[in-house]
């Protein structure tokens, strides 16, 4: 970019046309004069309305996937083996599988990318207030539903009052915590009033919970694959949970008609290494997930492709404070400093991931804060147990059940070895993976897997903040809940990271996990898939891949 | 072989089916609030799963429900799958029909091959040939199912690039998807009907009528066909039987492996996901199969054995 950053900036422009946020130019400004990342900024202008490709053109960043490849061919079906879960009702949904199933039918006010950059999807454009508490949406006009109904303001209205209704059983309840009124202005306006800033809002509207159904859901039995009306490029054909669903490309498709004819999501069941052998003989053509146990079975077949990502995926072994003898800090201290991260990262993930600092917000988080490096000290753990009156060692039982793969229990009997160096007797509790969803609120000490947030504070928003649904460490601290509000509504990515300091902070201080590293995600697909790329969150939209 | 035979035996699987069903119930019962947690998901609240139990029954004392059930059951209605959020007697009769296809298709091969080694075997006592054939038996029977499982998942799929590395059958019936289930089984279970056979076999070959019989100047091949084999046979047949019980509902190994959807697979899943009208359905099915493979297993027993009778216990019983 040769103009001064003073005048690239006014290139800038917002979806609809109207005036920019007063924020937008002044983060423009500090990225062209690299004193903050463009990629973080351009994150932020997405949030703001601004276009991307204005943005892109002024920060001087060319578009993702802007290489010029083969022209994409039409037709095909593609085998995906993926567990075909229950999707009854997908705002209250709990598996990113069932989400990427109904993805294809149902779709979302806003889109975000793998590179994290919100894009309009069925918002057309959207524009914050100053203070970042009233967002006024436009909807895409001529939009309509797999059973002929015009998309109107009046089913979005329908679903944000459903999430954030007191009884409502979806996660958006805490995510939308802040939204206090929906208003329709028109046919296709509407206003969100918000309590407290949300700068990040439109990024929060892809959640996999976030999907617009139809406004006659619930009339109509509140069971989406029974009536499956979607404004998507596919319709559920066939579904069969735990076997088979089918989704087949529709006519009469809004936006640009999917290339693939059908997608055929195949439940293989939970054997990773038989997905693989059927991706070998050619009767499958992408898998969902891969774990660092096939990696070397993969990597002999070059015909696979192996993809790749970092993810902020995490295990996170927890201890719940209000039961015993958690509710005693120096025994969390105990165990947290006892934990020897990177001997975890080395020997249960081969070194691909980066280590965590028992804060759950990885250091790839555009809003992660660095803080002074975590020190293993067992003899600190040991003169804190015995203060805590357990001098002759303590006996704890953590509760896992490999969700994701062996590497959890390798993870867990690190973690066993190193607080016996402390003087800890730490039992495994290794249960079935569907029973350990059953228990992992439950247990007082338990390891459980989370998945990717694009932004730190998303997940701490959801897993720490008082009395919130998936609070599973029962941690419940005002000054943490303050800091998140503070973070929550600062723009600039730097100083929003030195918001997020303090909630990072009070975490570690607090002892409430030991969460050693964020490994890498894997999956791998048939050579001849095309234009499928790994997504930190798994949000996997098919209506770009095609088949070669 | 009387009417009152068949009578008592079906009386005695009633009384099993009474007897397990409520055996069930009762271990389900430790873990009944786990089924609205398997519903609602891990992440619903503690309200939501305590009305989802109010309005689904489950909330009504233990013997109530358990009555409940049995009068449902018995009136054919098997009640919805949680899991699969369908129709259980509908789910499960695809299910029972797979894996009485991979069954037969190992019975199949496991019966001739395993009969054969040990006839070879046995003829041939002390040779090479029953050495060899009792080193494999023994090896092949050592090997657990899903050893095995990887063993030849990694020669004919990955290496040698053959067979199709799971049998879901999604798209139809294809022969070459049972391959391997059916050759995990026969190496786990021909081993032990072959060297079941071979002692039974060798027994057999010593009888002074069988001496008798080759005195008498007939070849070798007659006197086994006409003479031996049917009194070898009688304990083989029996562990035959045995095997289709295991083939039908204890292979649960070998079908989650090859993604089968057989009865094993449904049973693994029901299980894993605390869907107890299916987890009930099931063992009433298994012990259904297990009583008729026994009826079956007597009445083969008398055909072999004509001196066997059906005697007063409602047992089959020699004679004399």
């Amino acid at each position: 970019m040769s103009e001064p950053p003073a005048r690239a900036a006014q290139w800038l422009r917002t979806n609809d046309g109207s005036r920019l946020h007063p924020a937008v130019e002044p983060l423009a400004r500090d990225a062209l004069q690299h004193r903050t990342d463009r990629r973080s900024v351009l994150r932020v202008l997405s949030w703001l309305g601004v276009s991307i490709a204005s943005a892109r053109g002024v920060l001087g960043m060319p578009a993702a996937g802007a290489a010029a490849g083969p022209a994409p061919r039409r037709g095909g079906t593609l085998r995906f083996v993926c567990s075909v879960q229950q999707m009854t009702d997908p705002a209250a949904t709990t598996w990113i599988e069932a989400s990427n199933l109904f993805r294809n039918s149902v779709e979302f006010l806003t889109y975000v990318d793998s590179d994290n950059v919100t894009h309009p999807y069925l918002a057309e454009s959207w524009h914050p207030s100053e203070d970042l508490e009233t967002w006024d949406f436009k909807l895409r006009a001529g939009v309509r539903w797999s059973n002929g109904d015009p998309f109107t303001v009046e089913d979005v209205v329908f679903n944000i009052r459903r999430w954030i209704a007191p009884g409502s059983k979806s996660p958006n309840r805490t995510t939308f915590a802040a939204i206090t009124a929906i208003e329709p202005l028109d046919e296709l306006r509407f206003r969100l009033h918000l309590a407290r800033p949300v700068c990040s809002l439109p990024e929060h509207l892809y959640a996999a919970t976030c999907p617009i159904l139809h406004r006659k859901f619930e009339e109509q039995g509140a069971n989406w694959p029974r009536n499956p009306v979607g404004t998507g490029p596919f319709q559920l054909t066939d579904y069969h949970v735990g076997r088979l669903a089918v989704f087949k490309r529709r006519p009469g498709y809004w936006g640009q008609p999917a290339y693939l004819d059908e997608i055929r999501y195949l439940d293989l069941g939970t054997e990773i290494a038989t997905h693989v052998a059927a991706l070998a003989a050619g009767q499958v053509d992408l898998l969902y997930r891969l774990t660092i146990s096939e990696l070397d079975l993969v990597e002999r077949f070059p015909e696979m492709q192996l993809l790749t990502e970092p993810s902020a995926q995490t295990l996170v072994m927890r201890m719940q404070q209000d039961k015993k003898p958690f509710d005693d800090i120096r025994v969390r201290k105990a165990v947290v400093l006892s934990a020897d991260r990177e001997q975890m990262l080395r020997f249960a993930y081969r070194n691909y991931g980066v280590l965590g600092e028992h804060h759950h917000v990885a250091p790839f988080h555009p809003d992660y804060f660095r803080l002074p490096p975590v020190k293993r000290d067992v003899e600190s753990a040991r003169r804190l147990l015995a203060q805590a009156g357990y001098p002759d060692g303590i006996d704890l039982t953590l509760a896992l059940g490999n969700t994701q793969g062996r590497y959890e229990q390798d993870t867990g009997q690190i973690l066993q070895q190193n607080c016996a160096e402390a003087g800890i007797r730490l039992s495994l509790q290794v249960v079935p993976a569907a029973q350990y969803w059953t228990i992992w609120d439950k247990v007082p000490f338990g390891m459980t897997y989370w998945g990717h947030r694009p932004l730190g504070v998303m997940v701490l928003e959801l897993a720490y903040r008082s009395g919130s649904v998936w609070n599973e460490s029962h941690f419940s601290n005002a000054k943490f809940d303050a800091a998140l509000d503070h973070a929550l509504g600062i723009l600039d990515p730097h100083e929003r990271s030195a918001a997020m300091g303090d909630a990072e902070r009070i975490l570690q201080e607090e002892a409430v996990m030991v969460q050693a590293y964020f490994p890498k995600k894997f999956t791998v697909a048939g050579a001849h898939v095309r234009d499928f790329r790994a997504d930190p969150q798994d949000y996997y939209r098919m209506d770009k891949v095609w088949l070669a | 072989m009387s009417r009152r035979w068949f009578l008592r035996k079906a009386f005695g699987m009633l009384l099993t089916m009474l007897a397990v069903s409520f055996l069930v119930f009762t271990i389900l019962e430790l873990n009944v609030d786990d089924v609205a947690v398997k519903v609602l998901g891990q992440f619903s609240t503690a309200d939501q799963r305590q009305a989802w139990l109010q309005e689904n029954g489950y909330t009504a004392p233990f013997l109530l429900r358990y009555l409940r059930w049995l009068g449902a059951f018995v009136t054919g209605h098997w009640g919805t799958s949680t899991y699969y959020r369908e129709d259980v007697l509908t789910l499960i009769a695809p299910r029972l029909a797979a894996s009485g296809l991979l069954a037969g298709a190992a019975l199949l091969v496991i019966v001739p091959v395993g009969l054969l080694m040990g006839v070879i075997a046995g003829v041939r006592e002390g040779s090479v040939v029953d050495r060899l054939v009792s080193v494999f038996a023994i090896v092949t029977t050592s090997i657990p199912e899903f050893a095995s499982a990887v063993f030849l998942t990694a020669l004919f799929v990955f290496w040698l690039g053959w067979l199709p590395g799971v049998s879901t059958m999604a798209d139809g019936f294809h022969l070459r998807e049972l391959v391997l289930p059916v050759g995990v089984l026969t190496l786990y279970s021909a081993g032990y009907i072959a060297r079941i056979t071979r002692s039974s076999m060798a027994e057999v070959m010593q009888s002074p009528y069988i001496r008798t019989a080759r005195l008498k100047g007939n070849p070798l091949r007659r006197v086994i066909m006409r003479h031996a084999l049917p009194n070898a046979l009688i304990t083989p047949v029996t562990v035959i039987m045995l095997q289709i019980p295991w083939l039908l509902s204890g292979v649960i190994v070998v079908e989650v492996f090859f993604a089968y959807q057989g009865f094993g697979t449904l049973l693994y899943q029901a299980a894993l996901n605390t869907d107890i009208y299916l987890i009930e359905a099931c063992t009433m099915v298994s012990v259904v199969v297990v009583v008729l493979t026994q009826v079956a297993s007597d009445l083969m027993y008398a055909w072999l054995n004509p001196r066997m009778s059906f005697g007063s216990s409602g047992r089959a019983a020699g004679s004399g």
